[in-house]
């Protein structure tokens, strides 16, 4: 087990630039995951963790070793790759075991710790199975099973659920986080999916276009978005974005929708600059007394009832938990938490 | 490192780069090195040896000297040459069109489901397989004018006995029809190989607009499957330029030099007259003529892809 | 269903009729190399004679040392097909994963090249060494046929593996040899088979190289059978037999392994354009 530093990182393709400059710390058995849209560069960062990629710049240390010159095979981490990687010409008890085998390690003691992680992952039973012969759900757990034989300093996974079917991806979900827990060891993990992400992380690490947005704990992130991107990205359904600025003591869009300054924000700051007023959907109350709107869109899932809302040409996402008795076209009034509420630069995005 | 500040890690991130590229990835060429001589050794090095030799007047067991370009310039005026020349285009126009249409054909037979289709299919692909020698005695029998079972085949249908490989006129066209039936099975496999990458909608799609099998295989099967004729052609060209077994088994190049192709010539100069200076000049004029028609073909293919993914 | 019925009989008779002169032609060199002299001369042909002429194999290994010469292509064929594995298998791995485009333009240009244009420079080599007495010289030209075979063979395989198992592997632990040895390698066992199948027939086929390199003690089976054209005034019976024994291995191949075959000569085709 080990701490992993990133430090000013960057990735180039020939003279395309993947990661402009990234740096994350992360902590010895910590939960990090690395999130973002597709193409942000996640994977080539966890490859170049995991040594398949060359570092064009910066510094990746695991523990204290710098290991910008170690090839991956000297690096001692374990990979889960997106489609499992499996080797389909062994079983499973000789692809978990491979890496011993490599290493030259005693056999006995290789099939112990192979038992031992197939005890762990249930998967007893197709030891002498081969790849082929296994479901999508029963593969994740041999790729996961390799990484575990190896016991490693790190784990690094790739999108490892997205190829299962949303009921397994749950479960998958919360047996990795069960398995991190029981055997501490330093994982970093790659998805794009932020449920993923909310659920799993100690630490969320949010990258877009080759840059790190924010770093920090799910519901810091949640809570406190440094930006517009971070904003938008973490949570579903996502928040609402209102264009305006603030006029005496109150935020006015350019419909001339009034909303109230969220808590803490010190309009001083922003006094007539562009402005970008963000509430999360389910932080707005259906009220007597709110603002009027009409409901243009309604979905009801029994649990909660989301619906869109026109407030002065805005179109703003709510999410009630309450049963209304609400139907399309009718008139509702609604009112934002202004605890919640954030206020972003529209110029820089930053969060204000 | 660490000491760098960020605005300036850009400018040592190429000399980074590459100093690293060689120790992270893994180092391939020792597994290709030792095919890269014994290629060297065995393909390059007679090249080489090739060209030098033609520069020279050499006949074995005589002594050589530098020559120039005389072997190039006796090539210009020597009759036989061009002779051969001649033979070699008629032969491998006629090689390449009559297995191009049966391959064709049978591709399009062959793609097709019925019953013993897989038994048929490895018939049909012995031809190819077997032993050109072997295959070339065999018609040479076949053709026997008096006791061949080819001529007692014709006169059932009542043509005159014919005497094939042994008349200057036929005799092309006769080892013609032995190379077709060899090679015709190379052209149907390759063109059912593009049968098989076809999609099926859009035929589903003109079938529902109305058209009729012969506008579906005009207008949508035959562009589709041309990247994989072209293929075809190709390989048939160089292959039929090439032709040495078959015409050297069953004429070697008779009656007189009715069949002398550049290869039996090139063959007859080095080999039986041991004339190496002169041979190797015909060589690499040969060599000249293959690859520039394979040169042409391959513009020709490069104009016939129908989607750039083909172009692997 | 009675029209798609029809359709397929239909078919049938079509497939038939295209692979008729392929039936025919070996049903005949069958017929010939089992008739007597006089049912081989008689007018009109006969196809199945009275009395079969087993005899006529006899004498093919009889009177004209055919051991010998199968024992010569066995070993120059065996050799110069596992040597080009040996070499080629890595050289296409290499290829491969290297992207070396340029290598394979070499490979093309041997197919360009003709057979007879390497043979004089060898043929002089192998007299100045002074190997040409022995199987040596037909060994190694062989390798001009074998060994682009396998490594286009191999290139196509290996460019279908995924790259993850190694980089898997790579992960695990393995140096470069065992990443090819243990991953990359059984994966492509597949393609060794074809590239061994084909390489065996084709250098087995190989008759120009022969005809120039061997002596009367190093011939290989398609110089023997040619060398009994000249010699046997016209013996139809026995020449048969000596061309179906010498092409009988190959044609068995082929109906055996016709799957890998059609698979190998398509890949290795349709890339070679
Ligand atoms: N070998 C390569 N050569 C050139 N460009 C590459 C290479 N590998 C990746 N890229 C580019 O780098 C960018 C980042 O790719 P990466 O695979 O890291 O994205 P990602 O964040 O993992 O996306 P996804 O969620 O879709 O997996 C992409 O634009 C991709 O096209
Ligand atoms: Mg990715």
């Amino acid at each position: 087990m080990a701490s992993v530093t990133i430090n000013n990182v960057q990735k180039a393709f020939g003279a395309t630039k993947i990661i402009h400059d990234v740096s994350v710390d992360i902590a010895d058995g910590e939960f990090v995951i690395l999130v973002g849209p597709s193409g942000c560069g996640k994977s080539t960062l966890l490859r170049m963790i995991a040594g398949l990629e060359t570092i064009s710049g910066g510094k990746i240390a695991i523990g204290e070793r710098t290991v910008n010159n170690l090839r991956a095979r000297d690096r001692n981490i374990a990979m889960v790759f997106q489609n499992y990687a499996l080797y389909p010409h062994m079983t499973v008890a000789d692809n978990m075991g491979f890496a011993l085998k490599i290493k030259k390690a005693d056999p006995a003691d290789t099939a112990g710790r192979v038992r031992n992680a197939a005890g762990i992952l249930g998967l007893e039973k197709l030891l002498e199975r081969y790849p082929r012969q296994l479901s999508g759900g029963q593969r994740q757990r041999v790729a996961m099973g390799r990484a575990i034989v190896r016991d490693p300093q790190v784990f690094l996974f790739d999108e490892p659920l997205s190829n299962l079917d949303a009921k397994l991806r749950v479960q998958m979900r919360g047996e990795i986080k069960a398995l991190h827990q029981r055997l501490g060891t330093t994982t970093i993990y790659v998805t794009h999916d932020q449920i993923e992400a909310m659920t799993m992380a100690d630490k969320i690490v949010v990258l877009h276009d080759g840059l790190v947005e924010q770093i920090g704990a799910p519901l810091d992130l949640y809570d406190h978005p440094a930006n517009l991107f971070v904003a938008g990205f973490i949570g579903s359904p996502a928040m609402n974005f209102i264009a305006g600025r603030i006029e005496e003591g109150v935020f006015r869009s350019a419909g001339g929708l009034i909303l109230p300054l969220p808590a803490g924000a010190r309009p001083a700051d922003a006094a007539g600059r562009e402005l970008v007023y963000g509430i999360r959907p389910e932080h707005i109350r259906a009220t007597a007394e709110g603002m009027p709107g009409t409901v243009t869109l309604l979905e009801a899932t029994g649990s909660e009832i989301f619906a869109k809302v026109d407030c002065a040409g805005e179109e703003i996402s709510c999410l009630f938990r309450e049963r209304l008795p609400l139907r399309q076209g009718a008139q509702v009034r609604i009112e934002v938490d202004r605890i919640c509420a954030h206020l972003f630069d529209a110029k820089t995005g930053r969060r204000i | 490192m660490s000491a760098i500040a960020p605005e300036r890690t850009g400018a040592t991130m190429q000399a980074i780069g590459e100093s690293q590229t060689i120790r992270l990835a893994p180092n391939y060429w020792p597994f290709v090195v030792p095919a890269l001589v014994v290629v060297g050794a065995v393909i390059v090095f007679p090249w080489a040896f090739t060209l030098w030799m033609s520069v020279n007047r050499w006949t074995l067991g005589q002594s050589r000297s530098f020559a120039g370009m005389e072997n190039y310039l006796r090539l210009a005026s020597d009759p036989r040459f061009w002779e051969s020349l001649v033979h070699t285009l008629t032969y491998t126009s006629l090689s390449v069109a009559a297995p191009m249409f049966f391959g064709t054909v049978a591709a399009l037979i062959f793609d097709a489901r019925f019953p013993l289709r897989g038994l048929l299919r490895g018939v049909f692909v012995m031809p190819m397989m077997a032993t050109p020698v072997a295959v070339a005695l065999v018609w040479t029998m076949m053709f026997h004018p008096q006791l061949g079972v080819l001529n007692y085949l014709l006169s059932l249908i009542g043509i005159p006995a014919q005497e094939w490989i042994f008349n200057a006129k036929t005799v092309i066209p006769s080892l013609v029809a032995v190379e077709t039936w060899q090679w015709t099975p190379l052209v149907m496999l390759i063109v059912l190989g593009g049968l098989a990458s076809v999609p099926r909608e859009p035929f589903e799609s003109a079938e529902i607009d109305g058209a009729n099998a012969w506008q579906q295989f005009r207008y949508l099967t035959l562009p589709m499957i041309a990247p994989f004729l072209m293929i075809a052609l190709i390989i048939r060209t160089i292959d039929a330029l090439k032709s040495f077994d078959i015409i050297y088994a069953m004429t070697q190049g008779g009656p007189g030099t009715a069949s002398e192709t550049i290869n039996i010539y090139l063959y007859n100069t080095a080999f039986s007259y041991y004339d190496i200076g002169y041979g190797s000049a015909i060589a690499v004029v040969f060599f000249i003529v293959i690859v520039a028609l394979s040169f042409i073909l391959l513009m020709l293919r490069q104009r016939s892809q129908w989607i750039d993914a083909e172009g692997k | 269903m009675s029209s798609r019925l029809l359709n397929q009989i239909g078919l049938f008779f079509a497939a038939l009729v295209i692979v008729s002169p392929a039936i025919l032609f070996f049903l005949w060199m069958i017929s010939l190399s089992l008739k007597f002299e006089i049912d081989n001369g008689a007018y009109p042909p006969i196809l199945i004679p009275e009395r079969f002429a087993w005899s006529n194999y006899v004498k093919v290994f009889e009177e004209n040392n055919f051991l010998l010469y199968l024992w010569n292509s066995v070993l120059v064929t065996g050799t110069a097909t596992l040597l080009a594995l040996l070499i080629g298998v890595p050289a296409g791995y290499g290829i491969a994963r290297l992207k070396a485009e340029r290598s394979a333009v070499v490979i093309m240009i041997a197919r360009m090249t003709p057979g007879l244009s390497y043979l004089i420079p060898l043929f002089l080599l192998f007299q100045w060494i002074g190997i040409l007495g022995t199987l040596w010289p037909q060994i190694i030209i062989h390798l001009v046929v074998t060994v682009p075979i396998v490594v286009w063979v191999m290139i196509g395989y290996f460019e279908t593996t995924p790259m993850e198992l190694e980089e898997a592997a790579n992960i695990d632990g393995a140096s470069s040899w065992q990443v090819f040895r243990l991953v990359a390698l059984p994966i492509a066992k597949p393609g060794i088979v074809v590239a061994f199948i084909l390489s065996v027939i084709f250098s087995w086929n190989n008759f120009v190289f022969g005809v120039v390199l061997a002596s009367r003690e190093t011939r290989t089976l398609p110089v023997a059978v040619y060398n009994m054209l000249s010699y046997e005034q016209v013996s139809w019976g026995p020449l048969a037999a000596a061309a179906l024994v010498v092409t009988l291995p190959v044609l068995v191949l082929t109906m055996f392994a016709q799957k890998q075959i059609v698979a190998g000569l398509t890949a290795g085709a349709v890339k070679g354009g």
